[in-house]
Parts: structure tokens; sequence; C-alpha cells
């Protein structure tokens, strides 16, 4: 269960300093599928989170929304 | 097809005749069936809306064939995971004539399904904090009266009267001011509801068949010829996806995109405890959210918002119960000394604008019964006999033709809560 991130800039840090920002969308993705649309892997989801209660640094996630791993953690941008 | 027998009728006289026939007289509710190598419709999915769904083909519509194949077991999703409230207190249109010819099924429910489902009409009471909510309460209120849905706006005086229990003198961070009741909504047994609906479709030959599991649609010529599964190759005329949280992971199935991202919702129950509250309190307040009612057996039932990420764990996160467990104290603080039972996790398949989807999908003989969001439960009459309707005639019901899938494409959403299309914040 996924219970903590770990910010590249302050390490592992709770959940709940962190908030989920949207699905990053398929590579090849139209506008409209960019908003509306998702693939829904069952093995892999990738994601614009924020650091909000700590550094504030915009983050992509890569996780496993099955098992609830983090596979990987990198700064957006 | 199987020797399945009627079933017993329950009434005053079966039970009578069963305490004369002595042990024996009762049949199995559902259970039993053979997986055929053919049907005229499979429907994937053995919770509500899919045995609602195959109880509608084979009751109204004649279809003789019916398949419903459940993963696991009858009564172990969504349809007994939620915190059975049923209301149609809806602000656009598309939505509450739809959730109002749900709940005037759940109105007759028992006696159609010959199995009681022990609803109760205790009522759903949204309660406001500000003027603001007040009149947004009242603008929802106002557009289901003109609809001749029931609806009545409380000011404070008159919500002591209807649920003396909330002191509106206690100290509150946000001031209970009033609230808008629904005295038509209430709550139903969830498991009797899926039992009842698997009796009822078992009764009208519809084969369930559990621990089977759909793992890929077969196609050729651009239309599906059947489901693949782990009991091998089921053929069918017509599919019915029903998978509640999982629809997003039968987008993936199939290779496609979904207007849909599956999100967790927590719910927890305490410890039972005499009669304290006898009707349902909606309570938003600053960012959170928190619903808490008293099941029959005493126990006070809570939820709130969802986790707020993708995921199809089935666990919570501990913020999000704190947070519903704050909430139900500040409303009722006579619950602060409670012990949580239980607490659990249901995954919910979030559209884009918070509305259902009932469409075809993929393919022309493949149709989509979900995104149903949080409030699944709910329709379950209302889509099982819509979504019957729609298979069997090959025509979506006027009551259901908006939950189409181009509706977001040609700009028609349905966004109840006007939230944009982020499906956490639905």
């Amino acid at each position: 269960m996924m219970k903590r991130l770990a910010c590249p800039f302050c390490g592992p840090r709770e959940l709940e300093e962190f908030t989920f920002h949207k699905t990053v969308a398929e590579p090849g993705s139209s506008a409209f599928e960019a908003v509306y649309e998702r693939r829904n892997r069952v093995d892999s989801s990738l994601e614009h989170w924020q650091h909000v209660a700590g550094c504030r640094a915009w983050l992509l996630v890569h996780r496993n929304p099955t098992s609830g791993d983090v596979l990987d953690v990198k700064v957006l941008g | 097809m199987h020797a399945r027998g009627a079933g017993n009728r329950y009434s005053a006289w079966s039970l009578l005749r069963a305490r004369v026939a002595g042990s024996g007289y009762w049949q199995r509710m559902w259970g039993g069936a053979k997986l055929e190598p053919a049907y005229d419709v499979v429907v994937v999915g053995g919770g509500g809306h899919g045995l609602a769904t195959a109880y509608h083909l084979a009751r109204d519509h004649g279809i003789r064939h019916i398949a419903v194949l459940e993963k696991r077991s009858i009564g172990l999703g969504n349809v007994g995971r939620n915190t059975t409230i049923v209301r149609s207190n809806y602000l656009l249109p598309q939505n509450h004539y739809f959730y109002e010819d749900s709940l005037r099924r759940w109105e007759t429910l028992s006696r159609d399904l010959n199995f009681n489902v022990m609803f109760s009409q205790r009522g759903v009471v949204d309660l406001a904090t500000s003027d603001d909510e007040m009149g947004t309460l009242a603008r929802r209120g106002n557009a289901m009266r003109l609809a001749g849905i029931d609806a009545e706006l409380l000011d404070a005086k008159a919500l002591e009267r209807f649920v003396p229990r909330i002191d509106l003198n206690v100290p509150r961070r946000f001031p209970i001011i009033g609230g808008l009741v629904q005295r038509r909504g209430g709550c139903v047994r969830h498991d009797a509801v899926a039992w009842g609906y698997a009796r009822a479709a078992a009764a009208h030959g519809v084969d369930i068949i559990e621990d089977c599991e759909v793992t890929g649609v077969r196609s050729a010529g651009g239309v599906a010829t059947g489901v693949e599964t782990n009991r091998g190759f089921v053929k069918a005329d017509r599919i019915v996806f029903a998978v509640a949280g999982h629809t997003g992971a039968v987008g993936d199935m199939l290779g496609t995109t979904l207007p849909v991202e599956t999100h967790i919702l927590q719910a927890a129950v305490t410890e039972p405890i005499k009669p304290l509250l006898d009707t349902i309190l909606i309570y938003f307040y600053a960012h959170a959210e928190t619903y808490i009612l008293q099941s029959d057996r005493g126990g006070m039932v809570m939820g709130g918002a969802l986790d707020g990420f993708p995921s199809y764990t089935r666990e919570g996160r501990w913020s999000r119960l704190e947070e519903v467990v704050q909430g139900a104290v500040e409303l009722l603080p006579q619950v602060a000394g409670l012990r949580i039972l239980r607490n659990w996790a249901g995954t919910n398949d979030m559209t884009m604008d918070g509305s259902p989807i009932m469409d075809r999908f993929v393919f022309d003989n493949v149709f989509l019964n979900g995104g149903w969001c949080y409030g699944g439960f709910k329709a379950i009459p209302a889509s099982g006999a819509a979504c019957a309707r729609f298979v069997a005639t090959g025509t979506a019901p006027d009551l259901v033709r908006h939950f189409r899938l181009s509706r977001f494409a040609d700009g028609n959403l349905l966004d109840e809560r006007g939230g944009g299309p982020f499906p956490a914040r639905q």
C-alpha cells in the first residue's frame, strides 16, 4: 500500500503532503483525448503530482495502480 | 440449460407449507447452473447492474439463453460494499428523471422480486453550512420539484424538528444552518438486493455462473462472437459489461480508451448502538465531506470523499478515514466514543463528468453499463430495466439516451457538480 512518496528533493514523505493532479495522456493523443480519454492500464499509470505541503515541486509519478507500488518519481519537466 | 426448479415463492403460505413439509422444503436461491457453450446474451459481472439487466432481459423481453458470468461470488463486489443509500435528489433533468425512475422501482422492488430488500424511506438530508450552500440546495430542490420529485428546504428550526439529535447549538467550525431533505430517499439492505436479483433472475432461467472470469472478447469481421473465460470460450450474440470499478480494466483488456478513471471510496461502520439517527445526513464542510446513517443493526455507517488518485487496490488512505470520522464527530458528538468495527474501500469507475455511461462499446453487439461513479447502487433497478431494453431492442431508451459515450466529444456533458473533467473531484 502506498503510504509515502519519495520526493526527489525532500526524500520519502507522507502521502498527505502530495496532491494528485492528473493522469498523463498517452503519447500521440489529440487535445480531446488528453482531456477526456484514459487508457486505464491496470499495471501502469503515469501521473502528475505536486509536493504541495513540501517543496511544491511538480512531479512525474509512475505507479502500478493494481499493486499500489510506486515505480518511479521524477521532477516534472 | 439445466434443471433449476422454479424456486420457492416466499409468503406466509410457504412458511406454513415449509413447517408441514419439514427440512428440505426450501430450495437454493440460485446456483448449480452449468456453463453452456453459447448464449443469446452474456452479461459480464454478477453485481447489482449485471443481475438486474439479466433479470429484466429474461422477464420483460423473453430472452431465453442468458448467462451472468461473475469473477468471484455473487454479492462480494460493489453491490455489497456500498453504504446502501438510495435517492433521486439530482439537479440535472437527465439525472433526476433517471434516478426518480429508480427510486420508484425501489419502492416496489420487494414485491417485484418476492424478496424483502428492507427498503427504508427514512429521508436523505443534505446539510448546509453557509447561505451560499442554502441557495445551491434551494436551486437543486426547486429543479426536483419542477420534475415532480419531493424535496423540502429546511431552515434551522425545521431541521432540528426533523433531526432532533443534531444539536445546532453545539459549537462547530462550520455551523449547520439548514438543509434539503428528500423524504422518499432512504436505504436498502444491499446484500438482499444482490440475493433478491440473483434469485429472481435464476427463477426466470438465467444461468448465474460464479468463479468465471472473462479474460477477453473474440471477434470476427468487426462483430464480437463471444468471450474468453477461465473456463474456455463462450459464444454470445450480445455481450453486456457491467463490471463497476473494473470498467477501466475492461477498456484496457480491449485496448481502448474510456472517459473513465478508477478511484477508491472508503466507508466505515462502528459497533452497534441503540437507535440514534433515523435519517441519513450528508455534511459538506470546507474541503471535506461526511455522510452518516445508522444501519438496522445499529452500527453507524459513514463515508466521505474519494481517496483522490487512481487505484484498483481497495486499500483506503488513512487521512481520508480520519477526515470522515472527524466530520461524523463534529456532526454528532454522541458518536465520539464509539469504536470502528470495520472499514473498507471499493473501486469506483469515475467518469469525466460524474454521470454514467450506457452505450455500445467497441463492437456493435457489445454494451457497456458503467461509469456509475460512487452512485451505482441507487441506480440498479432503473439501470437494469433500461439496459435490458437497450440490449433487447437495440435502441437506447429515452431515460438513458444521454448517457452515451459520445457526449464527451459532442459537448453534451452531464456535469452535475460543474467541476470540470477531473474524475477525482466529481
